[in-house]
């Protein structure tokens, strides 16, 4: 049993035994335990003589037993069965239900893992029509927010307590009292969602209350384009993208891959135009105009860098070049270019996109303006990509009545004195010119649905506790319109409620139960089946077939376009004295809201590396022109407020832009605020700058040196790979004309030295193979060793990770923290680079190697690389574990064995990789911070206990609060080993995932032979969490799996190769595929230009074929390279 | 000089030093033999709340093992019955018996009944039941003759070396899949000398001596 049981009473010690020998002599219990112990002596003991000698032989025993030494038995553990055990339900096997993490306007479907009745990972729905099984890293780490201890657990009343019954009756009588006058004064402020069943919910309340007023705000309006598409064609409208059908890309400031809506479909379709296998195949090619480095420009061929507020002047640029209108025309000439885009930039890329009409696609990002997305529509539909690369779907949106503006004014007057706000946390992200906090006072009647008790809960008269998405019944549409049921894991876990019962009150349903409204809209919306089988299948699979929006020609009413052209408002061109303050929706805490989740804090920034923290982001130029470095305070001030906060130094800023993040500063509060783990976090919030004048982006923010300094804990310092082509890249020209580019870089392709094996043509190991070894040995000890297979012939294990369809979106980072219970460490141990994720992404920029130096990184080409555990068949860590705790398995797998682990920690000093983690302390039992350090003997607990009693007495508990603890022990996964303070760990390949497939399969045919896993069945989280398909998995011995064929790629290579290593894991280069005509055109990727002037490569280094070095065009599978 | 010490201080190193030695060999072989599992789990017999006699359920009434560890063949955890699943026969039979009014008042309320645990590997040990069970290998190898205790006592010590015993040769252990569950059965009565190593090597049995099949 893998679950610590609840302690029992303790067993009767011998001290009192010793008081009442005689008394208890007699008990029953007694006899029966004497009679068991000593079979022999027992029947001594009825004799009256025969028992006081024996009492006094035991005496002695029971005084051993009070010391406890006497039978060195475990402690009595109970196993507790049901006492009617439910159906289909065998504890140790996972059950998976399919659900939806419902995400602003749209929803990701998900199949999610539960093991004794509560959710334990998080993994996509495989099935669904628009998802291939992948999750973003929101949706990986949304299931510890299910177990947060500081979640909302109580319904209020002006702040106290009261039960659950009185609460629902205020709000019916509430309902009464505003239903008397139409629902005048009675307001709704929601958060943006796609459920139908809201949205019915909706209708019945407006027709009810048609005076009431049914706001949606978001602080970031990702659904800029489907607005804007709206507005234009008059109907309500969904641009669905096919980034897969389209060979040249422009994204105007239109983080994709990162940061706008439904980036697990974007990653995806966009992977799948990068992918090739052969030099024949197409790429895409993506351009990027932006002014933040966001993950979207991280992988982008060209990229402009402008400030975010100029990206309108470069898209009336290019749209200039491309549409037919002499209003776009117009627009162009009235506005400025900034100063370092080259009109030849602009020509080139508009060419581009002309030259694949019906295969191209310009997306505009949601912090640019109407009019930039008018012309991206206009640029579309001009190129002929309506309909191809570009659908518009007709999905129903839900209307609202007004705005925060609108209900800001209602407030204000007067006119609004019943509000309800369902989730949302308005008083920290309304904009800050509104002063939330004492215009939501003025309303009556405040009602507020709430996940946490946090900044707003005080501007509240009754506050009801949210239900999670993982607890909740209801229903939402992804983004091709496909309906997905939202069904619960768990009942909540702290009595919370749902939207829907709330509205259901205000709508008058009979039934308030979250899963009659769902199945009563399923039967509104399922068209010609809607019986219970129906249902039930609808819940099975997760989503209804066949219900994607059809797509349809949206045409765009003229009168429309002109007027959102003409309010096109050029923004001033940013300088020193006026820097452009640009909010980002932050890739860990979104708009603030996760905050208090723990793996999302400590998730290394895809770009800054940075955690726990929010950072004032400016360029190499903006810095030194202010004389600030990193972790330099400074204040910036923006239409006179101000937030202090530390320096970081971005690489790929425009300059005289500042990013700021939205959502850190919080503080925990009994009123109301943050939770425990987001207390403190960050010196500032970016709301406190953020007014209804600048909502993404503003010139005209100030800067100043305040002295002071902050430690930011960064993960990743070092930027540059320094010409060591740890990543290989090419261009796609390079690689036609040269294929196994990758297989000729780094000393182990310039080693004419190195004696070859004739077979391979690659290097003879330097050496012994562990298999191998083992068969020259066992000949010479004579060793006995009946059964063993010391290599397996059946599996072996390998991965390949395809660098250029890795976007760095990092959810494989999250999917392997849930899966394999990595623990976090707080920001103080990461600073002294103790994080304990088993696969980071390494992240390297490299600069034009013919600028001065200090311009390096202006400009950088940034390319991004997952590292793991390589399970190396040489493996280093193995030959210098002192205790034998890291072995090699039959299958490939570098196996680690915690318990044998003393902590000497020089595996981790041999891995050249730095792939393996130590526990420094027990992250899990201890509270993070400056206790981790305390030991057990001089300190006292927070309650005044001794912690070293509290150990004796309950070894399995810890010295958390009590309900961090208890909550923190659901999210474990029962399969993986929690790991204690002193052991090493490292990526498994998801062991238990191998294994269960294994046994599985052995399960499945029982005494037969057939016992390989078939290829696809075993998928390590990291690989199933990936949206780019990027990682594979499987077995090498199978020439026809799919991580066979990508090793026998001619781009597959091996980091630090030359150290002969041999790793499990090898890499498939990546490649770039700039266009010639442009400005900015490369012939060969930055970073391998660094290499070659390092490696002295005049006579073209790996690419030209130099160095005399015979090229190997025999080079055999990888398969069989792996084993010798 | 005067003699200050006594002469027989001359051979005391000596004695000492062998003195040591005996002790320190006691000592180790005393820890060798007290400390395995070997003795310290074999024999434990707790003291169960029910009384629940496998003599008289498998022996004599020959119910099969699966009926009450249902999950055995799918999981890797081989469940203790709810009460509801007692309630199936006592429901009828004994149904008055006090010795049984724990496993009614269970199945009423559904309170558990607090067993004991008998068999137990450490939590870093994950030991997997279904694999063995399909795959040949009877209850009666780990846990001995159940069907002939009456209060169920940790028959073999399941230590490391017992598992890898039985990993290191799996043939001598190996029976067809319909007698798994009859605990009297002696493959070595019944079954040809060499049918074990055939069927390891037709059922690809691999029994893996490597960390990563137990440790995760």
């Amino acid at each position: 049993m893998k679950t610590i049981p609840p302690p029992c009473s303790e067993p009767l010690s011998g001290q009192r035994y010793w008081r009442s020998l005689d008394q208890l002599a007699d008990s029953p219990e007694f006899q029966q335990w004497v009679e068991r112990e000593f079979p022999a002596g027992a029947s001594e003991f009825s004799d009256p003589i025969g028992r006081r000698h024996f009492i006094k032989i035991m005496s002695a025993s029971f005084l051993l037993a009070g010391l406890g030494v006497t039978g060195c038995r475990r402690p009595e553990e109970k196993i507790l069965p049901f006492g009617k055990a439910p159906e289909n339900f065998i504890h140790g096997v996972a059950q998976f239900y399919a659900t939806a993490m419902p995400t602003r306007g749209s929803a990701i479907p998900l199949v999610v893992k539960a093991h004794d009745g509560r959710p334990t990972k998080i993994e996509g729905n495989k099935d669904h029509p628009d998802s291939n099984g992948a999750t973003d890293t929101f949706a990986q780490a949304s299931i510890l927010g299910l177990y947060d201890p500081d979640r909302s657990q109580r319904f209020t009343k002006g702040g106290n307590e009261v039960p659950r019954e009185q609460a629902f009756d205020a709000l019916k009588q509430l309902a009464a009292a505003v239903a008397a006058n139409g629902g005048a004064g009675l307001a709704f402020l929601v958060e943006r969602s796609s459920s139908p069943s809201r949205a019915r919910l909706r209708d019945l309340i407006m027709q009810k209350f048609s005076k009431a007023q049914w706001i949606i705000y978001e602080p970031l309006h990702l659904e800029m384009n489907r607005t804007v598409a709206g507005n234009l064609a008059g109907q309500p409208l969904s641009p669905y993208y096919k980034l897969d059908a389209a060979k040249v890309i422009l994204s105007l400031d239109c983080d994709f891959i990162g940061s706008e809506q439904d980036t697990y479909i974007h990653c995806r379709n966009y992977a799948r135009g990068r992918k090739i296998t052969k030099p024949t195949d197409t790429m895409n090619r993506l351009y990027s105009v932006e002014g933040l480095l966001t993950q979207t420009g991280m992988n982008a061929d060209h990229r402009l860098r402008v400030p975010t507020t100029s990206a309108l002047a470069v898209t009336a640029a290019i749209a200039a070049q491309i549409v037919d209108n002499p209003q776009v025309k117009a627009l162009a000439g009235k506005f400025a270019l900034p100063s370092n885009v080259k009109q030849e930039w602009i020509v080139e890329c508009a060419n581009d996109l002309k030259a694949n009409q019906g295969a191209s696609l310009v997306m505009a990002g949601y912090r640019q303006p109407g009019a930039v997305h008018v012309l991206a529509n206009l640029i579309n539909a001009a190129l002929q990509n309506n309909g191809k690369t570009v659908l518009f779907l007709n999905t129903p949106q839900e209307a609202a009545t007004g705005t925060i503006t609108d209900l800001a004014n209602g407030l204000r007057n007067g006119q609004v004195n019943t509000l309800v706000v369902l989730g949302g946390n308005p008083v920290l992200n309304a904009p800050a010119d509104f002063d939330w906090k004492t215009l939501q006072r003025r309303a009556q009647n405040i009602v507020r649905l709430g996940y946490y008790e946090d900044e707003t809960f005080p501007i509240t008269d009754w506050h009801f506790p949210m239900a999670h998405y993982l607890e909740s019944w209801g229903d939402a549409r992804t983004a091709d319109g496909t309906l997905v049921a939202i069904q619960p894991l768990i009942a909540p876990l702290f009595g919370g409620v749902t939207e829907l019962e709330v509205l259901g009150v205000f709508a008058g349903l009979q039934s308030l139960r979250p899963y009659d409204i769902a199945r009563e809209t399923f039967g509104l919306l399922a068209g010609g089946d809607s019986s219970d089988v129906a249902w039930k299948k609808f819940l099975h699979n997760g989503f209804l077939a066949n219900s994607a929006a059809a797509p349809v020609n949206a045409a765009f009413a003229p009168d429309k376009i002109t007027s959102a052209l003409n309010s096109a408002a050029a923004a001033d061109l940013p300088a020193k004295e006026k820097l452009e303050i640009v909010f980002q929706r932050d890739y860990k805490i979104d708009d603030g809201r996760y905050n208090n989740n723990g793996w999302l804090q400590e998730l290394p920034d895809p770009i800054t590396k940075t955690v726990w923290d929010g950072l004032v982001l400016v360029s190499r130029v903006t810095a030194a022109d202010y004389g600030v470095v990193n972790d330099d305070v400074v204040e910036i001030e923006l239409n006179g407020r101000k937030i202090q906060g530390p320096i970081w130094i971005q690489p790929g800023l425009a300059d005289y832009s500042v990013s700021l993040a939205l959502g850190y500063g919080r503080q925990r509060s009994s009123t109301g605020g943050t939770g425990r783990v987001g207390d403190k976090v960050g010196l500032y919030n970016g709301y406190d700058l953020r007014t209804t004048a600048s909502e993404h982006a503003a010139v005209g923010g100030k800067l100043r040196r305040t002295g002071a300094v902050y430690k930011v804990a960064c993960t990743q310092e070092h930027g540059s790979m320094e010409g060591r082509p740890i990543i290989r890249e090419a261009t796609l020209e390079q690689f036609k004309k040269k294929p196994d580019f990758a297989k000729n870089m780094d000393l182990e392709s310039h080693s004419d030295y190195v004696p070859k094996d004739p077979k391979t043509g690659f290097p003879v190991m330097i050496y012994e193979h562990p298999y191998k070894g083992f068969e020259l040995r066992k000949g010479q000890s004579g060793v006995k060793l009946t059964g063993l297979k010391f290599a397996s012939d059946i599996h072996q294990w390998g991965m390949s990770i395809d660098l250029n369809a890795c976007v760095g979106c990092s959810s494989c980072v999250l999917a392997c923290q849930s899966e394999n219970n990595v623990p976090i460490v707080g920001k103080e141990q990461v600073y002294r680079n103790r994080e304990m994720h088993w696969l980071r992404i390494d992240r390297y920029f490299s600069g034009a190697y013919d600028r001065a130096k200090p311009q390096l990184i202006d400009d950088p080409q940034v390319v991004n690389q997952p590292m793991l555990c390589q399970h190396c068949e040489n493996a280093p860590c193995e030959s210098v574990c002192p205790v034998n705790a890291t072995v090699h398995d039959e299958e490939g797998l570098n196996v680690m064995a915690y318990n044998r682990c003393v902590g000497t920690r020089y595996c981790s000093n041999n891995c050249p990789y730095k792939v393996r983690r130590f526990n420094f302390f027990d992250y899990n039992k201890r509270q993070l911070g400056p206790k981790l350090y305390k030991n057990p003997i001089t300190t006292v607990g927070d309650d005044g206990k001794w912690e070293l009693a509290r150990w004796w007495n309950d070894p399995a508990s810890s010295s958390r609060p009590e309900d961090e603890w208890e909550l923190s022990k659901l999210v474990k996964n029962p399969d993986v080993t929690v790991r204690m303070r002193g052991v090493m760990e490292k990526c498994t390949f998801c062991v238990q995932r191998i294994e269960g497939a294994k046994i599985a399969q052995k399960v499945k045919v029982g005494q037969s032979g057939d016992v390989r896993v078939p290829d696809g069945v075993i998928t390590p989280a990291c690989a199933q969490a990936c949206p780019a398909e990027a990682i594979v998995f499987g077995n090498m011995l199978d020439p026809n799996s799919r991580v066979s064929q990508l090793k026998r790629q001619e781009r597959d290579y091996t980091v630090l190769g030359f150290l002969d290593t041999r790793p499990r894991l090898t890499y498939l280069a990546r490649l770039r595929n700039p266009n010639p005509k442009m400005p900015d055109y490369y012939e060969t990727p930055l970073n391998i230009a660094e290499y070659e002037k390092r490696e002295g490569g005049g006579e073209g280094g790996g690419y030209g074929g130099g160095h005399g070095e015979p090229n190997n065009p025999e080079a055999k599978p990888a398969a069989e390279k792996g084993i010798h | 000089m005067s003699e200050i010490f006594p002469k027989w201080t001359n051979r005391l190193p000596l004695y000492l030093i062998i003195g040591a030695l005996l002790v320190g060999g006691g000592v180790t072989a005393g820890v060798w033999y007290y400390f395995t599992p070997k003795y310290t789990r074999v024999g434990y017999e707790p003291i169960q709340p029910v009384g629940f006699p496998h003599s008289v359920h498998v022996d004599q009434l020959g119910m099969d093992c699966r009926y009450c560890h249902s999950t055995v063949e799918k999981s890797w955890y081989s469940n203790v019955p709810s009460s509801s699943t007692c309630m199936n026969c006592h429901n009828q039979v004994l149904k008055e018996d006090p010795r049984l009014a724990l496993i009614r008042e269970s199945a009423q309320t559904g309170k558990p009944v607090p067993w004991v645990q008998v068999h137990k590997v450490p939590d870093f040990v994950y030991f997997n039941h279904s694999v063995h069970v399909n795959r040949g290998i009877s209850c009666v190898h780990c846990h001995g003759q159940i069907n002939k205790m009456d209060e169920v006592y940790h028959a073999k010590p399941l230590s490391m070396s017992f598992c890898l015993d039985c990993h290191r040769n799996p043939a001598p252990n190996l029976r067809p899949k319909d007698k798994i569950t009859q605990l009297d059965w002696n493959p070595h009565e019944h079954l040809p000398k060499d049918w074990g190593k055939k069927a390891v090597k037709e059922w690809n049995v691999n029994a893996s001596q490597n960390c990563s099949a137990c440790h995760r």
